[in-house]
């Protein structure tokens, strides 16, 4: 007996050891986005890094938060800009400065010095990106020559006439829902950036308040898309085959979705197209919603060589072109291929419009906030009513008038 | 308390309304037995849905909706291997009955060593020693998910199964040892008396006398164990959320979101799978979970 | 410590097997500190995981709830109980505590009376086994996969609504998950679906324990069943209502599963109970010192109902003796 135990408390910990070591040996890039896992590995293959993911997204957070806070930050690791990244994450002291890396890679013309923008805090710049996404309003060709809609709506007023076009044909308009219980924001946002950018920026630093009339009139807006019936059953937990499925013509989504849509069975060009949303007055400059999601180290790793090569090996041209070619995604290396047809379409309009960038609702908000806020907004899609929509700005305004109180 | 009603084959029924003082079968009781007839088609309409819906296709799924009966029995191996696949269900089997087996082995039989120790051996603040051990199933999991979290983090074993077994035995042992020690106490002491006049080490009268003499409420109190770590969410969504690590409950969750484009005959289909074993343990050793809660 | 490394040496290996239990009244004192060492190294495995896994984080728990915990810093100032403070001033405290309580009360006299009219009615009929394999058939599943599957049952396009349809002919399109005025109710049948059974069974056993002959006396006096039912049978089965209901009292404020799966797609999730509540503050927001009152909280709870069950056995069992 006495034998059977002690092998079986010595097995327990040798098999204990060896999963500590075998961690230890390799570069390991920690990550919430089990969906882009093996194209992070395609990477990690050419890089010398090996991809792990953690998911729901709130365990990743968990994990990071813990592993930070007992002084065990991950070596490689991913994480969301804005408000977090810039008060959270590197205030922690925990994150590596990356500003001679960024100083070669603008040298040799592979990024813009713009493209750090998301990730400078003080004049250093603390990550690369992943991928740095443009939120476009994704159509089915198909859907729309169906209803008998040629070429892209111009203005905010066109797209509601299509919608109304669409709407005729029996075809519902806009794929949106709850899925996952983050989209609340989505709508939200790109009304109220086609009203007015310079309110939407404000309800980042608490200059605009939530119960500021272009909020209401967003809502408004909002609702009456719903009365008249243009948005698909919030319900739905399956948005991309819903949106690929032909359940609905339009889906307001980031251009890291291409590789969902047409791995569901879209095709670029035949049954998926893209353009940006337009203004609801000719008056407001081009804009659009961006997303930048950072790619960092710690202090600690930056000290060993092997991940400062996978790092710089990550934003190299190859790649940058093995991401590309397998994930579909834009990092902002301007000599890695186009991953598809829509992403050089939508960098092209922004070029050619001089489009400003606004950064996501969910990056821009305190991270604190963020999911009593989105859950109220979910609140609203289920039941679109201006009498919801009082209800859903009374809440926000009270979550972040307090906050913005507080942290003046 | 007795347990005979369970079988119930003895017939030792609760008399306040004795069978032989009525009819066989009043007006009244076909009234009962009417709507207990209605109540136990209710019961079952879940599993009636849970049934055809495996075997339909997402196609067919969505156009015939949820009371359609299905076309064919095909589509349900398909089903499987989606299931298979887009969860990662094998992996999160082989893991979950990992943490089960090994989880609620040595639970038990550490509750076993220490209900020996309780029962057997006479020393001072027996009654100190077993609230220590009880203690620990007082308070509710959620008071433990914080500590061990960090804790987990510190020592390097979140994520990993070691640090799963650990907890999975340390928090099955408690049960156990309370049932084992009341089922001790009543096992007479000659026979052990006897084998220590012949000689035999403590170790050998617990291995060889006690723990046979206990195999009923041993196993019943594997299968239990076994069930719960097998059924556990919620340390498994703190403790081991890396898809190699995950349980599978854990792993169910895939299905509701995350961007997999499965519907929902996928996921009705794989949270059958995953109450397979639990339904096993239960159907097979039936006999035995109601001995083990007989003490 | 010292425990685990003499659990594996060789001498108290040795120790144990030379020695014999030797009758209690002749033990002298070296004997006694050796049955004192072997029992150790019996208790040892348990006592050890026991308190190092389970009673260790409950301590730090409660350390934690009075110190300012942030998310990467993990600083532990000492807070007081200005979390706790926080807790009552949180109207999301409020109503995730509104809800558990509501959700408790339901998730234990829905199953408890069901579960008593069962295993009354059921006692007697034919098919009798079958029925209670039935009704006892849920208990079985595995919670989430019970979660799964009536998540789908209550889903807009699911089965309850496509049987509403079928009986009534009009279409209906109630999001049973995804409202404020029916998810609690709904989760509380899929609950008394999943637990009732279980109550059944446990009142059985209650039921069978009683004895027969007072209510053979009653009926020879002529009392009718309903009188036999209130006045002899319910008394005697009150300490096992009683242990029913404080089991479910404690399982139903430590609920987790079925909130957590079946609430995925509605906005106010978080505040469904004080359990997922916790869980929110702590794993989705970093509030780890925060989630650590509420977990407190918990606790304070499940002992108070605890020493309730105590304080109240006590007297039923003088009440019946």
């Amino acid at each position: 007996m006495k034998t059977l135990l002690s092998r079986a408390i010595f097995g327990a910990c040798l098999g204990a050891m060896s999963a500590i070591t075998a961690i230890a040996d390799e570069v390991i890039l920690t990550h919430d986005k089990a969906f882009y896992s093996t194209f992070l590995q395609a990477v990690g293959d050419v890089c010398g890094f090996k991809e792990q993911a953690y998911t729901p997204p709130e365990q990743f957070k968990a994990f990071v938060q813990s592993s930070i806070a007992s002084g065990q930050t991950p070596e490689m690791f991913t994480w969301w800009s804005g408000a977090t990244f810039r008060d959270e994450m590197v205030a922690t002291g925990q994150i590596a400065q990356l500003d001679d890396l960024w100083a070669e890679l603008i040298a040799n013309g592979s990024f813009t010095a713009a493209s750090a923008d998301p990730f400078t805090v003080d004049g250093h710049k603390y990550a690369l990106p992943l991928a740095f996404n443009k939120w476009v309003m994704f159509y089915n060709p198909t859907l729309f020559a169906k209803a008998g809609i040629t070429g892209e709506p111009k203005t905010w007023d066109e797209m509601m006439a299509d919608a109304d076009t669409l709407k005729a044909a029996g075809i519902t308009p806009f794929v949106a829902t709850n899925q996952d219980g983050w989209r609340g924001f989505i709508w939200f946002e790109e009304i109220m950036i086609r009203l007015s950018p310079e309110k939407y920026l404000g309800l980042f630093d608490g200059t605009t308040s939530y119960s500021d009339p272009v909020v209401h009139q967003a809502f408004q807006m909002w609702s009456d898309m719903y009365a008249k019936g243009y948005f698909s059953d919030p319900r739905s937990n399956q948005e991309v085959v819903d949106f690929a499925g032909g359940g609905g013509a339009m889906n307001l989504m980031g251009d890291w979705a291409v590789g969902l849509l047409t791995q569901a069975g879209m095709e670029v060009g035949k049954t998926l197209d893209a353009f940006v949303v337009p203004n609801v007055s000719a008056d407001t400059p081009a804009g659009m919603i961006y997303e930048a999601s950072p790619l960092m180290i710690s202090v600690e790793a930056a000290k060993n060589p092997a991940v400062m090569d996978a790092m710089r090996c990550w934003a190299s041209d190859e790649g940058a072109t093995v991401w590309a070619n397998t994930s579909g995604l834009f990092m902002g290396n301007l000599n890695a291929p186009a991953p598809n047809a829509i992403v050089p379409k939508i960098n092209k309009f922004s070029i050619d419009n001089n489009a400003a960038l606004y950064s996501r609702w969910w990056e821009g908000v305190p991270a604190d906030l963020q999911g009593d806020s989105v859950a109220a907004f979910a609140s609203f899609m289920l039941n679109p009513t201006m009498e919801q929509a009082d209800k859903v700005i009374a809440q926000v305004t009270g979550l972040h008038d307090a906050y913005w109180a507080e942290h003046k | 308390m007795a347990a005979k009603f369970i079988d119930d084959q003895t017939g030792e029924v609760l008399p306040f309304v004795p069978k032989d003082l009525m009819p066989l079968l009043s007006r009244r009781s076909w009234a009962i037995l009417i709507l207990a007839g209605i109540c136990a088609v209710l019961w079952l309409v879940p599993f009636w849905y849970l049934g055809i819906s495996v075997f339909k296709t997402t196609e067919e799924y969505t156009f015939s909706g949820p009371l359609g009966l299905p076309s064919s029995l095909r589509p349900l191996w398909g089903n499987m291997i989606e299931a298979w696949t887009a969860a990662d269900m094998g992996s999160a089997f082989l893991n979950s009955a990992i943490y089960g087996v090994v989880g609620a082995g040595l639970a038990v039989f550490f509750a076993a060593m220490a209900a020996y120790a309780l029962t057997r051996l006479h020393f001072r603040g027996r009654g100190f020693w077993f609230m220590l051990i009880f203690l620990g199933t007082i308070f509710p999991f959620q008071m433990f998910l914080i500590p061990l979290f960090f804790g987990y983090s510190k020592l390097g074993i979140i994520n990993t199964q070691a640090g799963m077994i650990l907890l999975y035995v340390a928090i099955a042992i408690p049960f156990p040892t309370l049932v084992l020690k009341n089922h001790m106490a009543q096992m007479s002491i000659e026979m052990d008396e006897a084998a220590r006049i012949d000689g035999a080490g403590e170790f050998r009268v617990f291995w060889s006398i006690i723990l046979p003499n206990c195999a009923g409420s041993l196993v019943a109190l594997f299968l239990l164990q076994f069930t719960w770590i097998w059924n556990d969410l919620l340390f498994s969504m703190v403790l081991g959320n890396r898809p190699e690590i995950r349980s599978v409950m854990n792993a169910l969750q895939v299905f509701q979101g995350n961007y997999t484009s499965t519907g929902p005959n996928v996921a009705l289909t794989a949270s059958l799978l995953a109450s397979v074993p639990p339904v096993l343990a239960f159907v097979f050793l039936r006999r035995h979970f109601m001995e083990g809660l007989k003490v | 410590m010292t425990l685990q490394t003499t659990a594996l040496s060789e001498d108290d290996t040795a120790i144990i097997a030379r020695l014999k239990r030797p009758s209690f009244a002749g033990i002298d004192r070296v004997q006694r500190r050796r049955q004192f060492w072997i029992a150790m190294l019996f208790l040892a495995p348990a006592v050890i995981l026991t308190t190092f896994v389970l009673l260790a984080p409950i301590l730090f728990n409660v350390w934690l709830s009075f110190t300012k915990w942030k998310k990467f810093t993990g600083l532990d100032q000492f807070a007081g109980l200005a979390n706790y403070t926080n807790l009552l001033n949180n109207p999301q405290f409020g109503e995730a505590s509104t809800n558990a309580v509501i959700w408790v009360t339901a998730s234990l006299v829905l199953p408890v009376g069901l579960g008593l009219i069962f295993a009354l009615s059921l006692r007697g009929l034919p098919f009798e086994n079958t029925l209670k394999t039935i009704i006892f058939l849920p208990r079985v599943i595995a919670p989430t996969s019970i979660g799964v599957i009536w998540f789908y049952v209550y889903a807009p396009k699911g089965l309850l609504n496509a049987g509403i349809e079928a009986v009534s002919g009009a279409p209906v399109d109630i999001g049973w998950l995804y409202q404020d005025n029916t998810i609690m109710a709904s989760i509380v049948v899929t609950y008394l679906w999943q637990n009732v059974g279980l109550v059944m069974v446990l009142l059985l056993l209650g039921l069978a324990a009683i004895p027969k002959d007072p209510i053979e006396a009653a009926r020879m006096d002529g009392a009718t069943p309903w009188q036999v039912f209130v006045h002899i049978v319910l008394p005697l089965l009150l300490p096992t209502l009683l242990v029913v209901s404080m089991l479910s009292i404690i399982a139903g404020f430590g609920a987790f599963d079925l909130l957590w799966v079946m609430g995925l797609g509605y906005p106010g999730r978080r505040t469904l109970s004080l359990s997922v509540y916790m869980y929110f503050e702590g794993f989705s927001k970093g509030s780890w010192a925060y989630a650590a009152a509420i977990a407190v909280v918990l606790g304070a709870i499940t002992l108070v109902v605890t020493w309730a069950q105590a304080w109240l056995q006590v007297r039923a069992d003088g009440l019946k003796g």
